[in-house]
């Protein structure tokens, strides 16, 4: 056992599987006290097992840790205070929160229901938000805190076919800027972590592989598809790297994206201009023709170029 | 007049004022067909005759160019439906869809109700996406569209007080990035926009009481970017938006621009700026040896903490 996070109180959403249960074990390793939020859904966001939390419990408590189930719904905005809630009723305060419970719904953009779009915003977005919203006045209070939020590579780079999820996680990006804001004179750090890991969600992903490999079979085209996930890395090898922005060494790292994959573990950019075209009056358009090949558009990557054949 | 968009049809979102106007003024002017959308009904709620898509449309018209009111809400799924629609009605195709619809309701996190948070994200996400969706399929069968939409810095570097909107914007980006790779093999682009400009949106009472008291504070100098938001007129982004969506800008997919007034650049997208690997798991020992000398190494907290 550590002692990182020793008299810290954490709260992990989305902690009765994969990522999550990994980064509740390890901050119980290091002597925080842990709400195991998981409403126990399927991967699309559908029913409700209260199992996978109990089960993260009892396996934090058998390894000599403290934990409390909690299976409310981080979509709800009630519900989500009430997920904070148990951990100042539990444990008496709230040090750490890990927005890590999320869902996914697959589809191009062209075929995507309205109901896809709003339940995975609704969990993956919406619940970061509800749950930062109700942490942070209570982190505010006590002056100090950390948050930290998985978000993902998919709105990063753009993945085909998760308009969605590209959204909410991107999304969550813009979130952990802003509120790193809000909050850091209060002694609160926000970062943002793109896992890649095999876990349950990226099953999913498995048959998204399956079916691309099918239609690679069918002499389909295979430009602009985003890189397939590494089957073989553990959700336990993004735990670590969690764990260290939650503890004290970390106070300073505000507002940062990090992406994380096995052993390899990035700090990504923020966005900056990498080329620039100035006037002193308004553009014309003609003027833009002209000068953006060899100015702004020089080396532009298009991710999915037109086909000039296509297969239905 | 020009003629780089001769024969094409836009819809136009918010495009009764500010930056969207200027959007709708530009692409008619360059021989585009627009659907003028702003919402707006009376207060009794009867089909609204008069706003601002009506006045757009008469500008429109009376530069010598063609264009057709719509004042549906792009925050419903058949709002954004009947917006495409339109297009579809009244000049038979869509060719180029620009998403500016957008309000804001700033707030600390800690005090943001959750209201302000599904107003902002309703109008500018769900917005966003009601619009997208409903033209992909259109433009994915005539293998040919340009859609553009607008993101922002907020999002992108983080503004203040601004949990609901930044949110929206970076979700924006990621909608606009996966969007690019589902539809680029079509023939279709998507690209976004964050611009800087003076609106009604921007430049608020609010803003410019801030702005007063922190020059006053001498926190912002007289040649402070701030400063000159007056001087970046929401007409200035206009001519990049119809760069974009003619037939010379086939190849430009999925990219980033901030246009701040006459000021154009490409943003960089997302990259490692620096990595440390292991074969295997980290330990936290290692960690807390490592990252201070590596990924952390001249990180700059945004908002230290103070006292």
């Amino acid at each position: 056992m550590g002692t990182r996070l020793k008299d810290k109180v954490a709260v992990v959403t989305g902690a009765g599987r994969g990522i999550g249960r990994a980064i509740a074990m390890l901050m119980a390793a290091e002597g925080a006290a842990v709400v195991v939020n998981d409403l126990g859904t399927s991967v699309d966001g559908t029913g409700s097992d209260p199992s996978a939390a109990e089960e993260a419990v009892a396996a934090i408590k058998a390894a000599g840790g403290r934990a409390v189930a909690n299976y409310d719904d981080v979509g709800d905005f009630k519900a989500a205070e009430n997920i904070i809630a148990t951990a100042m009723k539990e444990f008496g305060r709230i040090d750490i929160l890990v927005n890590n419970a999320g869902i996914l719904r697959d589809r191009t953009i062209f075929h995507m229901s309205e109901e896809d779009f709003e339940a995975v915003v609704r969990v993956d977005l919406k619940g970061a938000f509800n749950c930062c919203r109700h942490a942070s006045a209570r982190m505010r209070e006590q002056k100090g805190g950390r948050i930290i939020s998985m978000s993902s590579t998919s709105g990063l780079y753009g993945n085909a076919g998760q308009a969605n999820y590209g959204a909410a996680t991107d999304g969550i990006a813009g979130l952990t800027r802003v509120i790193s804001r809000d909050l850091g004179k209060y002694g609160i750090t926000v970062n943002a972590i793109a896992p890649a890991a095999a876990t349950r969600m990226l099953a999913a992903v498995e048959v998204a592989r399956q079916a691309r490999a099918r239609s690679d079979a069918a002499g389909m085209e295979a430009a602009g598809r985003g890189p397939l996930p590494r089957p073989q890395l553990d959700p336990e090898d993004v735990a670590p790297f969690a764990v260290y922005l939650a503890s004290d060494a970390a106070a300073n790292i505000n507002g940062q994206f990090f992406a994380v994959m096995g052993g390899t573990i990035s700090l990504l950019n923020y966005p900056a201009p990498v080329r620039t075209i100035t006037k002193a009056t308004r553009w014309r358009v003609e003027e833009i023709v002209a000068l953006f090949p060899s100015t702004l558009g020089m080396e532009l990557f298009n991710p999915a170029p037109a086909q000039t054949l296509m297969r239905e | 007049m020009g003629d780089i968009l001769r024969g094409r049809v836009a819809v136009v979102t918010g495009a009764g004022r500010g930056i969207g106007r200027g959007v709708a003024m530009e692409l008619a002017a360059q021989g585009a067909k627009v659907v003028v959308n702003d919402y707006g009904v009376s207060l009794d709620g009867r089909e609204p005759t008069t706003g601002p898509a009506f006045d757009v449309v008469a500008e429109i018209k009376q530069a010598g160019g063609d264009a057709a009111p719509n004042t549906d809400s792009v925050a419903t799924w058949d709002g954004g439906a009947r917006i495409i629609d339109q297009a579809v009605q009244s000049f038979g195709r869509i060719d180029i869809l620009v998403t500016c619809a957008g309000i804001l309701r700033d707030r600390m996190i800690f005090n943001m109700s959750e209201e302000e948070w599904d107003a902002v994200l309703g109008v500018h996400l769900k917005g966003t996406f009601n619009c997208v969706r409903h033209a992909a399929p259109l433009m994915r069968q005539q293998r040919y569209g340009r859609i553009i939409t607008f993101s922002s810095g907020s999002g992108l570097f983080g503004n203040p007080g601004q949990a609901n909107y930044g949110s929206a914007k970076a979700a924006i980006s990621g909608l606009t990035k996966v969007a690019a790779r589902d539809l680029g093999q079509y023939g279709v682009t998507v690209n976004s926009i964050c611009p800087v400009a003076a609106t009604r949106m921007t430049l608020t009472p609010e803003v410019i009481k801030a702005r007063e008291i922190r020059k006053q504070q001498g926190i912002i100098r007289e040649e402070s970017a701030l400063r000159q938001l007056e001087n970046l007129h929401p007409e200035d982004v206009a001519p990049m938006v119809a760069f974009l969506a003619s037939d010379y800008a086939a190849n430009v997919n999925g990219q980033f621009f901030l246009c701040a007034g006459t000021s154009y650049s490409l943003l960089s997208l997302p990259r490692p700026e620096k990595t440390i690997y292991k074969e295997g798991r980290w330990t936290l020992d290692e960690l807390d040896e490592i990252v201070p000398q590596t990924l952390a190494e001249g990180l700059v907290n945004p908002a230290p903490p103070r006292g």
